[in-house]
């Protein structure tokens, strides 16, 4: 009659990122919402992410031993529709990931209930649950309410919800999940492909570093194509850089180039923040930017400045 | 008496045979005549109206002044006219002695072919055949010594390094040209000089070459047998020579003497300035993909180019190393519908690979060609209309494809809401008059550069202070103003084109009343001017500089101080080139004290920024050498420049960007022609305020300093009460940036919980049903898309008064990129399989019927919208609930949906629909292959880009990410003939509102973000950028 459901995800072999960040957001409303905190894990060998997903917080594990180690949507939902029926809770907590997302919209049909995607907060509110989300390009929060609803599925932003860092304590169980009778709606896998490593791909990249017409020459490009490797971050650039081709126009951000739609940390070194440029980041969650002028633009949409010579910055990075 | 013979020493036979073979060779001139004439007859209608006797008169002019060819070549110029008169007058030397000896002596048995006119003919021909050798001999000179790269027919920006065959055959039909003319020249001479060595006529001086020509041969010693059958030959080879030259006269290059006189005479005297309008008769397919739709003028045209170069060498696209040069446009057009004329199957352009659209692509529509050319060929119009047929077909550089979009929804190129239009005049110290309220003297038409681009809104800034300060009654069209579409049409899209002209003509007719028309812009200059008027009446158009130029020289602004600058003056081309707008810009630029140092290529020449034909769309290709680069250096060296002024904001912001790019900071800056007659008249001294403004700003500021200080203080007061506040006052969470929830949302008390709880339940929720829909039959496959139509908001938003929505205004709507990805996906689809259905259906208000006429225009069969007030603001299930009602009646094939909408992201209504349809899903679709059977076959995209293959059991339902193709250009002429499609409007039965699987209870604007600086050096500064990266990455980096 109440606690959380919280459904495990993982592709190849391998547990999603967002599996213990569930557990995290789950653990942090749990005292309002009560418990038992239930993780599900739907798969061929469900039982190898048990360990894992055994953090403080969660009280019991389900086991959904499927005929497949491969992601299906129907299979997955049909597990977490038989769990929910079984343990009823009134909050089901899902990655807002690619697998995640292939599901979650279709078991909060089946089960009638509440529903919301993209949650990055989540409350309690006069005895209800409420999420907190955001529309229209980030320009908007949006405060969620469930009225009459008694359970309610969401999906959950990543990277957001801190997971748990000890280890848990929780109760084993499995689940039997029938998927005879709905068989003919099961996908085939194929195969995977990897992505292709050559290629950008501003639209996708959550952690962009973008250069300007600071970097002043092409023969400085290199340089600080290795820093962004050493960060991790996904190469851009503003207009000039890729009208110059010192650059492939696959890495232009802006009104001509390609919107940073996912990106969660834009880091713009030498770019002044031409109206242009902003079009396609200002939105990003973060940004960090790095510019020897205090009054570019730029820094009325940074969350973070720096006003400094940016190869005197370079070689300071480089040296972390 | 003077005279000479004819038929010398020709005997009957011989004079026979001369004839037969000259009518020969007129035979099979007049051919060629009739050959060429037929082959422009298959031709279309001249698009533009023909002024037979303006043309005639004008062609005439530019004949006997050689204007044309003079220009900017005084060497060929000079070279032409020499051959050319020579050339006229020996033809109507012979025509002289036909009519002479041919007819009017037969008939009438007189003869005035002697005495003093022989005498003086004899003397002019002689004159005449030396000036055109002369000419010839310097045009070969010209072609083998001066090695000029507008005579080289290799592609060079291609990379040919050889000719290719056709170019072969120019060259070598160039040097037959010359060649035989000479030929035929120098044996008439040679023919002379023998009948003078034989005969030695006493007013031999009356033909000074031929008796220099005698006389030298019998100082040589030549016998005079000798020379008699020299006489006789030579008079074989003259004779022969002239008439092949007539005879091939209509079959290569001579041909341009006849074409030009055509292409001359049929210019369009407004060519380029006014573009031809489409024929829209639902028959004509739009723009030309084929030689045969081009007009016969066009025509005319391919055939008059005499390969002289100017074109190519003018070109700044060409200059830059773009694959366009106007000479090769022409020349492969002409090949080809040389070789076409007779062919039943005509090759596409494109496909036969004779212009390839990167050719098209590249032009500026700069009119820099058409303006050199000798003979009159109006090549951008010609690569307009070709554009057009790529913009019907969709083949189109993406990025402008989005442009093209945006200016279709929001009336700029910017995509900025049209409230914001005028927003850059919030900083002027006065309020600008709304010309749709009040009546001016002036309404500004302002244009999108000058309205949008912070750079530019300086300069308008300053030309409305101008205006204010010279007290210029002027308005402006405000929100009401949509870009003029110069560029728009330049591009090809003419449907939408038209619908901009139809907008701003509207809004200014009804608008109050105003004498004339101003803008800074001269691409909206030209348009507004030369083009409007073909759709309407329009008041007279005036660029601002002719109006500060009248400012001054009234006396209404007074110069305070000259500026003695050294400057250099750009000519825009929609200005100079094609409105001869020279005068006003050089007359302000001495008004004001500049001293004007203009650069080599000025005026007509004015090379192009790289701006024009839409082309500020189009990036430039890396590695290429931007136009406004080349101009910059051109500038540069005339190394004395303080300033580079400009007139243009499209200028502007071309030559702002490749001051930095070319690197050439140092030396001048780019500023507007405004900005200097600012400085001029000490504008800064004006008190320019508006009272009552004045007044209101004042308010305005006391008034935000009280609000600071009570804030400030209820700030401080509530940090100290803030416990107690919290209890009562409900305070949503921020976003938490690393991942831990603030403690505000755990707010609630603990002992409200279970009471309110609604009994746990589970059961599956239904499609709700339709008011009498009932699907039509189905005809092979059918495939269904859910669209949206989404909202993109603007900066400057607000809520509605409940705090649960926004107010519509605050929106541009367009249609769902994710849902147009989708409809693409169907479309192919339905293309693959050829036929079957695709069906748009939406849930939304009237409004939303926009996206579905532009998803009908690209191709879907019908629509069907439903809606409801209820649905308003609905969860992604109720909607989900209304489409699956729908969609069980259609009983499809396929369902494509996007896989998310842009505004609010929730990625749920596909799955949700799939699930309430109860079929098979597949999420995140980045490839699909379906080939018609009971399997589909997708690749769908996981975290970190990694494909997942599957395949799908069919009937199923996709959901599509965008970039897995990319969707179709829709023109505002295929929108407007989908009119005729049907869109079914479809209420629902009832919606339980508490059935919702989700309310908005609350918007809230996220803490704005002002970047917090990080301080130090730059150690300091990357240890703390590392730090943010980790904790906003986490154990990624």
């Amino acid at each position: 009659m109440s606690g959380i459901l919280v459904v495990a995800e993982h592709t190849r072999g391998v547990l999603a990122d967002i599996s213990a960040e569930l557990v995290g957001a789950a653990v942090s409303i749990k005292k309002d919402i009560g418990g038992p905190l239930c993780v599900i894990i739907v798969g061929q060998n469900a039982e190898q992410f048990v360990p894992q997903m055994n953090l403080q917080g969660v009280d019991k594990i389900i086991t959904a031993c499927v005929g497949t180690e491969h992601f299906d949507a129907t299979i997955t939902e049909e597990a977490v529709y038989a769990a929910a029926l079984r343990e009823q809770p009134e909050l089901i907590a899902i990655g807002h990931s690619s697998s995640g997302m292939s599901f979650a919209a279709g078991l909060a049909v089946r089960l009638g209930s509440g529903f919301a995607a993209d949650i990055f907060a989540i409350g309690m509110h006069d005895g209800s649950i409420h999420a907190t989300r955001s529309g229209y390009g980030g320009k908007v929060n949006i405060e969620i309410g469930f009225p009459n609803k008694p359970m309610v599925v969401m999906t959950l932003r990543g990277a957001t919800f801190k997971p748990p860092i000890e280890d848990g304590n929780a109760e084993l169980g499995e689940i039997e999940v029938d998927v005879s009778t709905k068989s003919a709606q099961c996908t085939k896998h194929l195969d995977y492909i990897e992505a292709p490593s050559a290629g950008v791909d501003i639209g996708k990249a959550e952690f962009i570093m973008s250069i300007g017409r600071g970097i002043q020459d092409e023969k400085n490009i290199p340089r600080f194509e290795a820093l962004a490797e050493k960060l991790g971050a996904t190469l851009g650039c503003s207009r000039p850089i890729a009208d110059s081709g010192w650059l492939h126009k696959g890495h232009q951000v802006g009104l001509t180039g390609k919107v940073a739609a996912n990106c969660k940390l834009y880091v713009a070194l030498g770019i002044s923040g031409a109206v242009q440029h902003l079009h396609g980041m200002k939105h990003v969650e973060t940004i960090i930017a790095v510019n020897t002028d205090p009054n570019a633009p730029i820094f009325n949409h940074a969350t973070y400045g720096a006003v400094v010579d940016l190869f005197e910055l370079c070689e300071s990075l480089e040296k972390m | 008496m003077e005279t000479r013979e004819l038929f010398w020493g020709l005997q009957s036979a011989g004079t026979v045979a001369f004839y037969i073979i000259g009518f020969s060779a007129i035979g099979v001139s007049i051919l060629g005549i009739v050959h060429s004439i037929k082959k422009y007859m298959r031709g279309r209608a001249s698009p533009v109206p023909l002024d037979l006797w303006r043309g005639v008169r004008r062609m005439v002019a530019d004949m006997l002044s050689h204007r044309t060819v003079r220009r900017r070549d005084t060497y060929a110029g000079t070279a032409h006219a020499a051959i050319f008169f020579g050339f006229v007058i020996l033809f109507i030397g012979t025509s002289t002695i036909t009519l002479d000896y041919d007819i009017v002596g037969p008939m009438f048995g007189v003869s005035f072919w002697k005495g003093w006119f022989f005498l003086g003919f004899s003397l002019t021909m002689d004159i005449a055949g030396l000036a055109v050798a002369l000419g010839l001999i310097a045009m070969m000179v010209r072609r083998v010594g001066f090695r000029l790269p507008k005579l080289d027919y290799r592609r060079t920006y291609r990379g040919e390094t050889d000719l290719r065959p056709p170019a072969k055959m120019w060259r070598a039909e160039d040097w037959i040209f010359l060649g035989g003319l000479l030929l035929i020249v120098l044996t008439g001479f040679f023919q002379e000089g023998l009948r003078h060595a034989l005969e030695s006529p006493p007013w031999g001086h009356w033909e000074p070459i031929g008796r220099l020509i005698g006389s030298s041969m019998l100082a040589l010693g030549v016998g005079p047998s000798e020379i008699s059958s020299l006489r006789s030959l030579n008079w074989w080879l003259h004779g022969l020579g002239a008439l092949m030259f007539v005879a091939a006269l209509p079959w290569y290059k001579a041909k341009h003497m006849i074409a030009a006189l055509g292409s001359l005479t049929a210019r369009d005297p407004l060519a380029l300035r006014r573009l031809p309008r489409v024929v829209d008769d639902g028959v004509t397919e739009i723009g030309i993909g084929n030689i045969s739709e081009f007009s016969w003028k066009d025509m005319l045209d391919l055939d008059a180019c005499t390969k002289c170069g100017r074109c190519h060498e003018a070109c700044p696209a060409r200059a830059a190393g773009y694959p366009l040069s106007p000479r090769d446009f022409i020349l492969d057009l002409r090949e080809h519908n040389n070789h076409a004329q007779g062919c039943k199957q005509e090759k596409d352009l494109f496909e036969g690979g004779v212009i390839s659209p990167d050719t098209l692509w590249a032009c500026r529509m700069c009119g820099a060609c058409l303006e050199i050319c000798p003979v009159g060929v109006e090549h951008p119009v010609k690569i307009l209309q070709m554009r057009r047929r790529l913009i019907e077909n969709d083949e189109l550089d993406p990025l402008l494809r989005n442009v093209l979009n945006t200016i279709s929804t929001s009336g700029n190129s910017f995509g900025e809401p049209a409230r914001k239009r005028s927003a850059w005049t919030s900083e002027l110290e006065f309020a600008v008059k709304d010309v749709r309220k009040e009546a001016a003297d002036l309404l500004w038409f302002v244009g999108d550069q000058a309205s949008f681009d912070p750079r530019n809104q300086h300069v308008s800034r300053t030309v409305a202070r101008l205006f204010r300060a010279a007290r210029v009654d002027f308005g402006l069209l405000h929100d009401g103003e949509r870009t003029a579409g110069n560029d728009v049409r330049r591009v090809g899209e003419e449907g939408l084109f038209e619908s901009l002209v139809e907008h701003n003509m509207d809004q200014m007719s009804r608008a109050q009343p105003f004498d004339r028309i101003v803008t800074t812009d001269p691409h909206s200059y030209n348009t507004l001017r030369n083009e409007y008027p073909e759709f309407g009446a329009m008041a007279p158009v005036v660029h601002y500089t002719e109006i500060l130029c009248e400012l001054l020289n009234s006396g209404a602004l007074k110069v305070a101080q000259p500026l003695g600058l050294k400057v250099t003056y750009h000519d825009p081309c929609h200005l100079g080139r094609l409105n001869k707008g020279y005068g006003a810009p050089r007359k302000l630029l001495e008004l004001i004290g500049c001293e004007l140092i203009e650069m080599p290529r000025s005026r007509d020449n004015s090379f192009c920024c790289g701006a024009g034909g839409g082309r500020f769309w189009i990036p430039d290709a890396p590695g290429t050498t931007k136009p406004s680069e080349l101009r910059l250096q051109e500038a540069a060296k005339l190394g004395c420049i303080d300033v580079f002024v400009t007139c243009c904001p499209k200028d502007l912001t071309m030559f702002e960007d490749a001051r930095k790019t070319a690197g050439l900071e140092e030396e001048f800056v780019v500023e507007d022609i405004a900005e200097l007659v600012a400085r001029a008249i000490k504008l800064d001294e004006f008190d320019l305020r508006d009272l009552p403004d004045l007044m209101d700003k004042i308010a305005t500021s006391v008034a935000e300093r009280v609000m600071v200080s009570v804030n400030d203080r209820l700030d401080a007061w509530l940090q100290e009460h803030g416990s107690k506040i919290q209890a009562i006052r409900y305070e949503a969470p921020d976003i938490p940036v690393t991942g831990t929830l603030p403690e505000t949302q755990q707010i609630t008390g603990e002992s409200v919980q279970s009471s309110l709880r609604p009994t746990w339940t589970a059961s599956v929720v239904a499609p709700i049903a339709l008011r009498d829909y009932a699907a039509p039959a189905k005809e092979g496959i059918r495939i269904i898309v859910p669209i949206k139509q989404t909202g993109t908001l603007s900066e400057d938003f607000q809520f509605s008064p409940d705090g649960l929505s926004i107010k519509p205004e605050y929106f541009e709507y367009i249609l769902n990129e994710w849902d147009d990805t989708a409809l693409e996906q169907a479309l192919q689809f339905t293309e693959q399989q050829e036929g079957g259905e695709v069906v748009v259906v939406t849930v939304g208000p009237p409004e939303a019927e926009g996206s579905m006429r532009k998803a009908l225009g690209k191709g879907a069969h019908r629509g069907v919208r439903i809606w409801d007030d209820s649905l308003a603001d609905a969860d992604p299930i109720t909607i989900a609930r209304v489409l699956a009602g729908l969609i069980l009646e259609e009983k499809p094939d396929l369902v494509i949906t996007g896989a998310q909408s842009a505004d609010l992201a929730q990625s749920a209504t596909g799955v949700a629909l799939a699930r309430l349809l109860d079929l098979p899903s597949a999420a995140f679709v980045i490839k699909a292959q379906w080939d018609g059977a009971s399997e589909l076959l997708v690749t769908r995209e996981l975290e970190g880009g990694i494909g997942h293959s599957i395949s799908v059991p069919m009937p199923a339902l996709i959901t599509m990410q965008t970039g897995a193709n990319s969707p179709r250009y829709a023109t505002m002429r295929m929108i407007k003939q989908a009119k005729t499609k049907p869109i079914e409007n479809v209420e629902i039965e009832s919606l339980d509102e508490s059935s919702r699987a989700a309310v908005v209870r609350e918007l809230r604007v996220p803490i704005a973000t002002r970047a917090e600086m990080f301080e130090g050096k730059a150690d300091e500064i990357a240890a703390n950028i590392i730090k943010v990266i980790q904790g906003k990455m986490g154990a990624k980096t």
